[in-house]
């Protein structure tokens, strides 16, 4: 089925999206929107985009202009925006980067300013203000301001540490260096200091700190390798080619200095692929495209040093402006939270003002008339009334919890600490343990609903490798010893007989050694002879090693295996190669190269052997060179079978044969090929049907089978992870082939797996739309929601979707508003009106396509968007995000994550590796995908329960401790009464450390209050019952409010403790120890607080001088709490019992069956592997994402012939080689 | 999966039980027979302390006279404030039918009267009460300072509400000789109270540490004049200003006024016959709805004769027994059902 789609996409390129290019990012519709004067109907969305693209030049005006060594140029006026009243600031940004929020100056007041964002905060200010107000001052104003500035200073100072580690960063990043030509020298500058219109040198391996046009550099033409896995994730390398006159003149350090080259160019923007501009120089202009610039995240590779002009810098190079902006995340419980905090001053204000009104009816009727009560003031009843309010306020302030803020962040602190001091989530390979590096999300990790992936780097590695090969019918690369039995066990292959053999390669098919050794089947010999010449790899020899440049990994890997396998491919020129088959140097001529493209899936090479012999080799995917073979191939169907077998493992295979041409043919075909060559228009295609003309008749050598080797325990983890019912979306740059291989190879799709591509969903989205038209317009949103699915139910479903049809589905397209551009200028009132329903018509439509979209895909069980760009990715996040209102987590390892990584609710980066953009922008990072399940399956439930656990036990408490006032109004004439402040200050704080292990659900916020109010009621109203008649055993009367306040705390106490205990589903001696320990240091702090001793020294503060030991003195005093406690919790044990043993729990019925279980998970993971056997699916050929070298080959130029002449490199390689051989 | 690094990494966290989470835990099971067990053993319990506790609290002797009513006339003198200066005493006779055995305490008791209230019981000086600076009157406000800027001592709304009727019991032997059962004044407090939160400036002579300040505005004599006869009763560490400054909890409250002293006749208890009680009336409640009464009890090991804490003992012992049952019962149910249904 892929197959057929395969070729329908790539022929019908012109009305359809093209799955190979990776579509332009979407803010390019904004930009151009406003140049495109014709109208297009929307009907006509598919416009031909190459036409649009060569198009697009003339159109774009060029307003960013630099000029080289010329930094006044930069500074003048009409370059200058107004940024700030009148203070100016030149267009041109500064190279320097700035992520930090504050500076010395601005820290104090931003970050109050931040926290009092928050509403308990903000409500506490108000608090503080209200007690220092005599008349309503309840409270002493200290038991609101030590909590505050508590709060307010740790919070702070956790800011604070944060800020600092961003200003480190910048700062390591602002302080590297590059040479810059100042005053006529190279002088080493650092980046900060680089400006716009600088020429910089560059050396091996250096960052790229801008965006530069090149100029020179050290390799022949100019030519400069870069690797651009920090854009993009693809880790081959790149070329870029500096203009030819620059590279004639601009080699020298005065002459780069003197250099006064003018270039207008477009505008920062984020397009990483698309530059247009001109430089003017020398009375000259030249056009200037992508190809001749490097872009600052890139790394120069294999180029000793190179020359550029800063085109764009800091904030405006591409990669800055596709980072997107960083954003503040808080999670779900936060939003609740502060729900509930709403809630709670709601409540809190109607308990206030009731109780206001009950104090102004007494006052009326009673307190008016109590002589013993007055108080000098004539208030009325209402007045005081009013006042008693704000007092009731301020003295149930316990009910908002402004502890919960605190203990909230310490106990995710503990819990990031947690995750750092994790050994099992510690890579000892790259010494990377994992580390949770913003400490605020991490209950959040309990909740993920949809996982968003790169690939490259993070679901694999992006190591090829050559693992199995079919040749003539035979398959080679089982682990099997030389007389082709079968072994478990068996030592991976000996390669020391091969000088050339790099023994990284592990092969454990020691037959296929004893078969190129003996050389009995001719075949096995060809095959490797192919891989080593057909193939357009770069040869570099450092040391006498060999090093190769491939333009893909693939290529790469297979001519690595010829190599190791005794054909070395040693040096290529303009037009011969040289290969060491088996020891034995040849040089062919090669005749020509048919390069690979994408259409072609192919590509071959025309050498003639020493002997005189022309022969094509080609090697391409198995579609297309199974078209083209010779109807006389015996080992085509074994072939096929091997094929397959490949794909079913997941192999990256590709297909090998040959063919004899004679001299007479290859003549006549060698004029077309000519005369293609130089053809002036159209040239690609000429060519194209050149090449098909001679690659026919093929014989079929055999195939080879790549693996893209994944991460370790890449399916394990995606199994577990859908166990969990966490969805996974694969969002690449890649291409859709080697998407989908791997979605296979990461069990990401199945064999019974129903794939659906872009025009799939295209149509059914249209099919959606019509529908909803027809039922209520573009305005069918606000018609009851229609939840019907796309696609019946049942069935594994997985969608494919590349970039370019993401962005037509979406209407990204520029062509989405051209309705409105006709009205651009709207003359009269009536224009504007339709020109603004317009807008907002489309609009709607816009949403309402997204929508269906992100219905859609979550319908499937797997999404793979390949083809995308970093806005892309973090684009379809925010759909989702948007649309499901589901918790996503994004993972990702390269700067082309990083927008993803910002956008979604987690962030996570893997780290260990040599770029740092994804794991500084991340939320957590690791080394290994596989530590995802970890993270979330352990990490994340235990967080999120011990948060809810502890949020329910908080609302609880504080609803227990706070409502006893509320009953105690009852009974002292509803004015408000301390039971005990102190208690309330000194308790959340103790408790954190007893609030490990316990077991809640965040839902039942309301349960827990219910709870904390009738527990409320217990706690107040037995004493109370008790009290009321009561005497001491000395006589003395113990229904003083202090005894009765003490009676109260301690059984509030001890009941709230033993509540945890009941609560903490695993017992540790540190719960024990923290339960007990809180019931001592309450005791011990009440005695304390209630000695003699400290009543003398703060006679009005500690008033409660001798209440803890007269009271808790009584028998009977100590009746009434055990009754009290008792009361509290028999019923919470009997409900707990009740229900465990009615309706039992998952996680009860999981602790009842854990053998069970665990039998039965290993059983269905067995029949998993077992059912990968029969498959008709094909894993197609899965070559570069770009055109190879074989242009440069050709013409020569890639060739150091400036600097020491290729022949010399090889002879003195060989010369050594020979000289080791010999002795 | 994840092998054990050999060598010492710079990076690798620490394998300690607390950082890996992997502490030794136990886990909290409800099962069946732990939960019958505690709520049977806690039935048992609150039953036998509510029985327990009833008879105790039944054991003892309680009276209680109400004299609001009684002496009507005198709160009606009262309810005007003008009258303050006229004495009015009012006796009210009254019959033991059986003799109070053992410790005999005498009480006072208010209803209605807002102790708790929050601006009330807020308004006292505990400075000044310890004896360091009777000047410090800060927290006393509306009762700081006299019309004449003295500051009042002691300062206040709750010192200066103090109750100031007098009681005094007397036993009718016959018509004609009556006994005055004779009341001990001291030991009606906390020891904290008297020797650590009430303190007498320093000085021998009272009168000269308060000069200069000023009696509260209800109150007839000064704070150095509560009683002449005793020194170490006067002043601050008067047993009655004592017991009236713990303020109460409820708006109906006793509070203890005199211990009988067991002497002579009255060295078994108060014995059964005619008592009258011979109250100087002057503390009005009438305005407020208030009443007063005198009590006269006996006390045990839990204290008075409150019966709310044994019948609230009985009751939770009853009702956790019948929630057991129930509870066993819903058990041994599931349980069969359960293993009907694992046996098919």
């Amino acid at each position: 089925m892929s197959t057929e789609r395969d070729s329908e996409t790539t022929f019908d390129e012109d009305s359809q999206p093209n799955d190979e290019v990776v579509p332009y990012s979407d803010d390019e519709t904004e930009d151009e929107l406003d140049d495109q004067g014709s109208t297009v109907e929307p009907e006509q969305n598919r416009v031909n985009r190459e036409a649009e693209e060569n198009q697009e030049p003339f159109r774009k005006e060029c307003t960013w202009q630099v000029k080289a060594n010329d930094r006044k140029y930069h500074e003048q006026p009409h370059f200058m925006n107004t940024k700030f009243f009148c203070i100016k600031k030149s267009k041109y940004a500064n190279n320097a980067i700035k992520t930090y929020k504050y500076n010395v100056l601005t820290f104090i007041p931003m970050n109050l300013f931040e926290q009092f964002k928050r509403a308990a905060n903000l409500y506490f200010l108000v608090l503080l203000i209200l007690q220092a107000i005599p008349q309503i001052s309840t409270l002493a104003w200290y038991t609101t301001l030590v909590p505050l500035l508590l709060v307010l200073g740790v919070t702070a100072i956790k800011d604070l540490v944060d800020d600092v580690a961003r200003h480190k960063m910048d700062k390591e990043i602002n302080n590297r260096t590059c040479e810059v030509i100042k005053d006529g020298r190279f002088k080493v500058a650092k980046w900060k200091d680089i400006q716009v219109g600088d020429v910089i040198r560059l050396k091996k391996n250096d960052f790229v700190p801008a965006d530069i046009l090149l100029l020179s550099s050290s390799e022949p033409n100019s030519l400069c390798y870069v690797e651009t896995a920090e854009l993009d994730g693809e880790t081959n390398l790149k070329f870029k080619m500096s203009l030819e006159i620059t590279d004639q003149y601009l080699q020298r350090e005065d002459t780069l200095a003197t250099f006064d080259g003018f270039v207008e160019c477009e505008e920062p923007n984020n397009r990483l692929d698309k530059f247009t501009g001109t430089l003017f120089w020398r009375n000259t202009s030249f056009p200037l495209d992508a190809d001749k610039i490097l872009l600052r995240g890139c790394v120069i590779r294999n180029t000793d040093f190179c020359h550029g002009l800063v085109i764009f810098a800091g904030a405006d190079t591409k990669i800055m402006k596709n980072s997107g902006k960083t954003r503040f995340k808080r999670t779900k419980i936060d939003y609740l939270m502060n729900y509930m905090v709403y809630t709670i001053f709601v409540v809190l204000s109607l308990l206030s003002a009731g109780l206001a009104i009950g104090h102004a009816y007494w006052e009326a009727q009673v307190g008016n008339y109590s002589w013993y009560l007055y108080d000098g003031k004539d208030d009325t009843p209402s007045y005081r009334g009013f006042l008693n309010f704000w007092g009731y306020i301020i003295v149930l302030n316990t009910m908002v919890p402004i502890s919960l803020y605190v203990s909230v962040e310490v106990i995710r602190l503990g819990q990031s600490h947690f995750i750092n001091w994790d050994l099992q989530m510690y890579y000892a390979e790259k010494d990377t343990p994992a580390k949770a590096r913003t400490t605020t999300l991490n209950e959040q990790l309990g909740q993920i609903h949809y996982i968003f992936s790169d690939k490259t780097g993070t679901l694999t590695q992006n190591i090829m490798t050559f693992k199995k090969c079919c040749i003539n019918g035979q398959i080679y690369g089982d682990h099997r010893d030389a007389s082709q039995h079968n072994h478990n066990k068996i030592e991976q292959v000996d390669f020391s007989w091969n000088t050339y053999a790099d023994r990284k390669l592990a092969f454990y098919d020691h037959y296929l050694i004893e078969q190129i050794q003996s050389g009995k089947e001719p075949e096995v010999r060809q095959f490797f002879f192919l891989l080593a010449v057909c193939h357009t790899v770069m040869v570099d020899r450092t040391d006498g090693q060999l090093n190769y440049q491939a333009a893909s990994p693939d290529e790469g890997a297979l001519v690595n295996a010829a190599r190791n396998f005794g054909f070395a491919f040693l040096a290529r020129t303009q037009n011969t190669i040289t290969i060491s088959e088996l020891g034995t140097e040849r040089t062919y001529n090669v005749l020509a190269i048919l390069d690979f493209n994408s259409d072609r899936k192919r590509m071959s090479i025309i050498v003639r052997t020493p002997e005189g012999n022309i022969r094509l080799y080609c090697k391409g995917a198995d579609t297309v060179i199974y078209e083209r073979l010779h109807r006389m191939n015996p080992t085509k169907q074994e072939t096929q079978d091997a094929l397959d077998i490949f794909a079913n493992e997941t192999l990256r295979t590709l297909c090998l044969c040959y063919k004899e041409i004679e001299e007479k043919e290859f003549a006549q075909w060698n004029k077309k090929f000519m005369a293609a060559s130089v053809a002036s228009t159209n040239r690609d295609e000429a060519l194209d049907k050149v090449y098909e003309e001679i690659e026919k008749d093929l014989i079929l050598l055999g195939a080879t089978a790549i693996e893209d080797k994944l991460q370790d325990g890449v399916p394990e983890t995606i199994s577990k992870l859908a166990k969990a019912d966490i969805k996974i979306w694969v969002l690449t740059g890649d291409k859709k082939e080697t998407a989908e291989n791997i979605g296979f190879a990461c069990e990401l799709l199945t064999e019974d797996t129903t794939i659906c591509y872009g025009e799939d969903i295209n149509s059914l989205l249209h099919a959606r739309m019509e529908n909803q038209r027809n039922r209520g317009g573009v305005y069918a949103k606000f018609a009851p929601p229609v939840q019907e699915p796309f696609f019946p139910p049942g069935g594994n479903r997985a969608l494919i979707i590349t970039g370019s049809w993401l962005n037509e589905i979406l209407l990204e397209k520029k062509t989405k508003r051209s309705k409105i551009l006709k009205l651009k200028f709207p003359r009269t009132e009536e224009e504007r009106r339709m020109r603004t329903q317009s807008k907002r018509r489309l609009e709607a439509k816009k949403e309402q396509r997204q929508k269906n979209f992100v219905d859609l895909a979550c319908e499937c069980s797997a999404v793979i968007c390949c083809r995308v760009t970093p806005k892309q990715k973090a684009m379809v996040v925010d759909l989702v995000k948007r649309y499901k209102k589901a918790i996503t987590l994004a993972i990702g390892d390269g700067a082309n994550d990083v927008n993803m990584i910002k956008t979604a609710h987690i962030g996570v980066g893997i780290s260990g590796q040599e770029g740092m953009q994804a794991v500084m922008s991340s939320d957590y990072s690791f080394a290994q995908f596989r530590y995802l399940q970890r993270l979330l399956l352990v990490h994340g439930r235990w967080s999120y329960i011990r948060m809810c656990k502890f949020l329910r036990y908080f609302f609880y408490k504080n609803f227990a401790f706070t409502l006893v006032h509320f009953w105690y109004s009852f009974f002292n004439g509803y004015s408000a009464q301390d039971v005990s402040d102190k208690l309330s200050l000194r308790f959340p704080g103790l408790y954190i450390v007893g609030q490990r292990d316990l077991l809640f659900n965040y839902k039942r916020f309301f349960v827990s209050l219910l709870h904390g109010v009738l527990t409320s009621m217990i706690l107040f109203f037995i004493p109370l019952g008790a009290y009321l008649q009561t005497v001491g055993q000395d006589g003395e009367a113990p229904s003083d409010y202090q005894s009765f306040a003490v009676t109260i705390a301690s059984a509030l106490v001890i009941t709230v403790n033993f509540q945890i205990g009941l609560d903490t589903s695993y017992w540790t001696f540190v719960n024990a120890f923290s339960i007990f320990g809180s019931i001592a240091l309450y005791f011990g702090i009440m005695f304390d607080f209630h000695s003699a001793g400290i009543h003398v020294l703060f006679p009005s503060i500690f008033q409660f001088t001798g209440t803890a030991s007269n009271a808790l003195r009584q028998p009977y005093i100590w009746l009434t709490i055990i009754l009290t406690v008792a009361v509290c919790l028999l019923p919470v044990v009997a409900i707990r019992f009740l229900s465990m043993t009615i309706w039992p729990s998952e996680s009860d019925k999981i602790q009842k069956h854990r053998k069970r279980l665990k039998a039965e998970e290993q059983w269905q993971r067995r029949q998993q592997v077992f059912r990968r056997g029969v498959s008709s699916r094909r894993s197609a050929y899965a070559f570069s994402h770009q055109r190879g070298y074989a242009d440069l080959i050709s013409s020569g130029r890639s060739i150091r012939k400036k600097r020491s002449p290729l022949d010399a490199i090889v002879a003195d390689g060989t010369a050594e080689y020979r000289r080791t051989g010999d002795s | 999966m994840e092998e054990t690094p050999q060598h010492c990494l710079s990076r690798l966290p620490d394998n300690s039980a607390l950082k890996q989470q992997e502490l030794p835990a136990h886990r909290l099971y409800f099962t069946a027979r732990r939960v019958l067990f505690v709520f049977f053993t806690t039935g048992i319990f609150c039953l036998c302390m509510g029985i327990i506790l009833i008879l105790s609290a039944r054991s003892t002797q309680e009276i209680e006279i109400n004299y609001t009513r009684i002496c009507a006339n005198c709160a009606k003198l009262r309810e005007n404030a003008s009258n303050f200066d006229k004495e009015c005493t009012c006796s009210i006779p009254f019959y033991l039918s059986g003799k109070m055995m053992g410790n005999v305490y005498m009480y006072y008791k208010l209803y209605g009267f807002y102790q708790n209230l929050y601006r009330y019981v807020r308004s006292r000086s505990n400075r000044q009460l310890v004896g360091k600076d009777v000047k410090a009157v800060e927290d006393c406000a509306p009762f700081k300072m006299s019309d004449n800027k003295t500051p009042i001592v002691p300062c206040g709304a709750i010192a200066n509400s103090m109750f100031n009727d007098t009681i005094i019991l007397s036993h009718n032997i016959n018509s004609s000789v009556q006994i005055k059962v004779p009341m001990l004044k001291s030991g009606l407090t906390w020891w904290t109270d008297k020797y650590v939160k009430f303190q007498n400036p320093s000085s021998k002579n009272l009168a000269d540490e308060f000069r200069g300040t000023t009696k509260p505005p209800n109150w007839p004599k000064p704070i150095y004049d509560l009683d002449k006869k005793d020194p170490r009763n006067n002043g601050f560490l008067n047993d009655d200003f004592i017991v009236w400054m713990r303020a109460a909890a409820f708006p109906t409250f006793k509070k203890l006024y005199g211990r009988l002293n067991r002497t002579h006749h009255f060295i078994e208890g108060l014995p059964a016959g005619n008592y009258s009680f011979n109250i100087t009336y002057n503390f009005p409640v009438t305005r407020f709805q208030g009443e007063k009464s005198v009590v006269l009890s006996t006390l045990t090991w839990c204290g008075g004769n409150s019966l709310f804490l044994g019948l609230a003992y009985t009751v939770t012992g009853a009702i956790t027994w019948l929630v057991s049952f129930a509870m066993m019962a819903i058990h041994i149910t599931l349980k069969n059902k359960q293993m009907s249904f694992f046996h098919q």
